[in-house]
């Protein structure tokens, strides 16, 4: 739980909530695809996430949080610069929302997607 | 027909259409490398479209360093064949593509290319195939298209094409001109699709760069030159005349602004050529019937676009100012006005800082310092001016960043004046005072912040890039007078004549390859377009590492970099 204490009370704000940020960005970010599913080893035949939500690890601290994404990619993208624009995104708009900052996302590409070979 | 088209004459429009009924591969090289011409000559407009603050780069540079490298890729290639140069322009942009323009524009030649496979040329056909599987393409990498960006763009062309081609054009020049007509069409609609676009008034700035790019195509076609950029005639509310005061130059001594009817009606492209013959930093404005012309001219032709509009038409109304005078006076005022500091309760603790250039203060504001004292290397302020900088602020805990070395023994002395809790962080440039601020925590204990603070100071390289007052040796580094030379962390490490390539040996000197992050901060005596095109050239060495370009207005010094 992610919060922070106001004269009134308590704002706490769930890794759940946090989650659904990071995964809308992701998904709005040119090049990704899905998100994965961060269990592999479930033997789930098909790896995107049926939640995005699923895709997206979020670890909070006192005074920041870090985000761990898990995507698939477009097949014939340059991955490096997708994951880069991801991470960017992600952080400016989770940040944007929780006003708490973002000291770390990583980016892991489980996987890619092939729409068209050359 | 769209005012991007040029008006030629109906036999010059019938030649081209025969000359360019199908496109080889040389061809293709040829437009793609006007495109990429024209699209870096409207870099800094391309750039200027951008409204997220996510810190992916700038769009035009992006797509610039994009295109760039679909060229290079494709100058190697001595295929003719228009499917072999389609695919290493698609290779090239695919190598090279930054940031999510860039992305996206790979995608939009990748797609283009695959339905060129095999062919020796194209014709109208196969090229709106081309453009349709490009829009597919484009469109399959994201699951969630936003309309009114790049992607809405390559739809609309390919759409166009689709049409024109059901329509009987049978001419590639012609399919290029309706494909510009409809891109420039589609770009000016993206406001209408996308909100962000609308509140910030603009319009968006990856369409933007795939327009020039095919205009620049187009511009070649009619022989066009590529080298200057975009002129056209903005609303009056739209001409912002305040700004365009902000970079003056030699030369520009008066500023010119005249209201007039014209008669009969305005050749707008013979009027901005004339004006050009006069002075810079034009501006045209239109509205209700009357024109608004802005003009810089050197000292005595101040009266001279004057006399010049007076041939146009009815003058309403003349402003005429004395840049230089101006100048000087908000230089002497010292104007930190507008700039937003950090507020502190009792209780927090405070941060100074010592700032050579307002757009350096900026940056300190911006990263929570609560008092700003003016000053460097040759204007120290004294200890008074850094104690009179804190002793009002509701708080008694203070943190000082001299910034400088020279200014670090004066903060020092600041200590034993003040009954406040007074600590000096001894930074001794700006990239050490900014990389010590990101360890600076309002609310923390006093003690550990300074720590943190200290820590961080060698987080950071630094390197000052300015004119040698003097000849001399030192470190084996030989200097002449009115050389430029750059020190790294304070020791004289390069020295030569031209800028760019001191700048370019320092950074070599220290080890910007093997570092993140190249902040730019350039000076007063540098301006900004110079700046940028510096920056641009350390880009393409240096293309793992993110580079920031900040106006820092400092004097003396053309850049500070800061490397970590």
């Amino acid at each position: 739980m992610t919060g922070e204490t106001t004269y009134l009370g308590r704002i706490t704000i769930a890794p759940k909530a946090i989650a659904t940020i990071a995964s809308q960005a992701a998904l709005q970010s040119y090049g990704v695809v899905g998100m994965a599913s961060k269990n592999f080893v479930d033997g789930i035949a098909n790896v995107i996430a049926r939640d995005p939500r699923h895709g997206v690890d979020v670890n909070a601290y006192e005074d920041h949080m870090s985000i761990d994404l898990y995507v698939i990619v477009e097949y014939g993208t340059r991955i490096s610069s997708v994951a880069g624009s991801v991470a960017n995104a992600v952080r400016f708009q989770v940040e944007r929302a929780i006003g708490m900052p973002v000291s770390a996302v990583n980016v892991h590409v489980q996987d890619l997607r092939v729409s068209d070979t050359d | 027909m769209s005012d991007v088209i040029p008006q030629i004459d109906e036999s010059t429009r019938q030649r081209l259409i025969g000359r360019y009924t199908t496109v080889d591969g040389n061809m293709l090289r040829r437009l793609t490398a006007a495109g990429l011409a024209w699209l870096r000559t409207n870099q800094q407009l391309v750039n200027s479209l951008n409204v997220f603050p996510v810190p992916d780069g700038d769009t035009g540079t992006n797509m610039v360093l994009t295109m760039q490298s679909a060229m290079d890729e494709t100058s190697k290639e001595t295929n003719r064949s228009i499917g072999q140069v389609a695919h290493s322009i698609a290779h090239g942009a695919l190598m090279g593509a930054r940031g999510n323009s860039g992305v996206i524009l790979s995608q939009i030649w990748r797609g283009f290319s695959r339905m060129l496979d095999d062919l020796e040329m194209m014709d109208v056909e196969s090229m709106a195939a081309a453009l349709s599987e490009a829009r597919e393409t484009a469109y399959k990498g994201v699951v969630r298209p936003v309309e009114g960006t790049i992607l809405t763009v390559t739809k609309d062309i390919a759409d166009e094409a689709e049409k024109a081609v059901k329509n009987g054009t049978h001419s590639a020049y012609e399919l290029l001109e309706r494909i510009v007509v409809a891109a420039d069409e589609s770009v000016q609609r993206t406001p209408e699709l996308l909100p962000v676009l609308k509140e910030a008034g603009v319009v968006d700035s990856g369409g933007m760069g795939l327009f020039l790019i095919l205009e620049g195509m187009l511009r070649a076609v009619y022989s066009l030159p590529l080298d200057q950029p975009v002129i056209g005639v903005q609303p009056l509310s739209a001409l912002n005349l305040d700004n365009a005061s902000e970079a003056i130059e030699p030369g520009q001594d008066w500023e010119v602004v005249i209201d007039f009817h014209p008669e009969p009606a305005l050749d707008i492209q013979d009027f901005y050529n004339h004006l050009e013959t006069l002075g810079t930093s034009i501006q045209v404005g239109e509205g209700d019937g009357i024109m608004r012309m802005h003009i810089h001219v050197p000292d005595k032709t101040e009266y001279e676009p004057i006399e010049y509009v007076k041939t146009l038409g009815t003058i309403t109304n003349v402003a005429i100012e004395n840049l230089m005078a101006q100048m000087a006076e908000q230089s002497s005022k010292q104007a930190l006005d507008g700039i937003q500091l950090e507020t502190i309760q009792a209780g927090d603790i405070a941060t100074v800082a010592v700032a050579p250039g307002i757009g350096i203060a900026r940056v300190f504001a911006s990263l929570g310092v609560s008092s700003i004292v003016e000053g460097g290397q040759t204007m120290n302020p004294s200890t008074q001016e850094i104690l009179n900088a804190f002793e009002n602020l509701p708080t008694d805990k203070v943190i000082i960043l001299p910034n400088n070395k020279n200014v670090v023994l004066a903060a020092k002395q600041v200590i034993g004046l003040t009954v406040k809790q007074v600590a000096v962080i001894p930074s001794v440039s700006v990239p050490q005072g900014i990389s010590a601020l990101f360890a600076f925590n309002k609310e923390g204990d006093f003690n550990q912040t300074v720590e943190a603070m200290t820590a961080a100071l060698d987080d950071v390289q630094c390197i000052e890039i300015t004119t040698a007052t003097r000849s001399v040796e030192i470190d084996g580094v030989q200097v002449q007078e009115g050389q430029i030379i750059a020190l790294l962390n304070g020791r004289l490490a390069v020295s030569g004549d031209d800028i760019e390539q001191v700048a370019k040996d320092v950074l070599a000197l220290a080890k910007a390859g093997e570092m993140e992050l190249i902040t730019f901060y350039y000076g007063a005596d540098l301006n900004a377009r110079h700046a940028n095109e510096i920056a641009d050239d350390i880009r393409q060495i240096y293309s793992d590492q993110e580079i920031e370009v900040v106006e820092g207005r400092q004097p003396h010094y053309q850049i500070i970099m800061s490397i970590e």
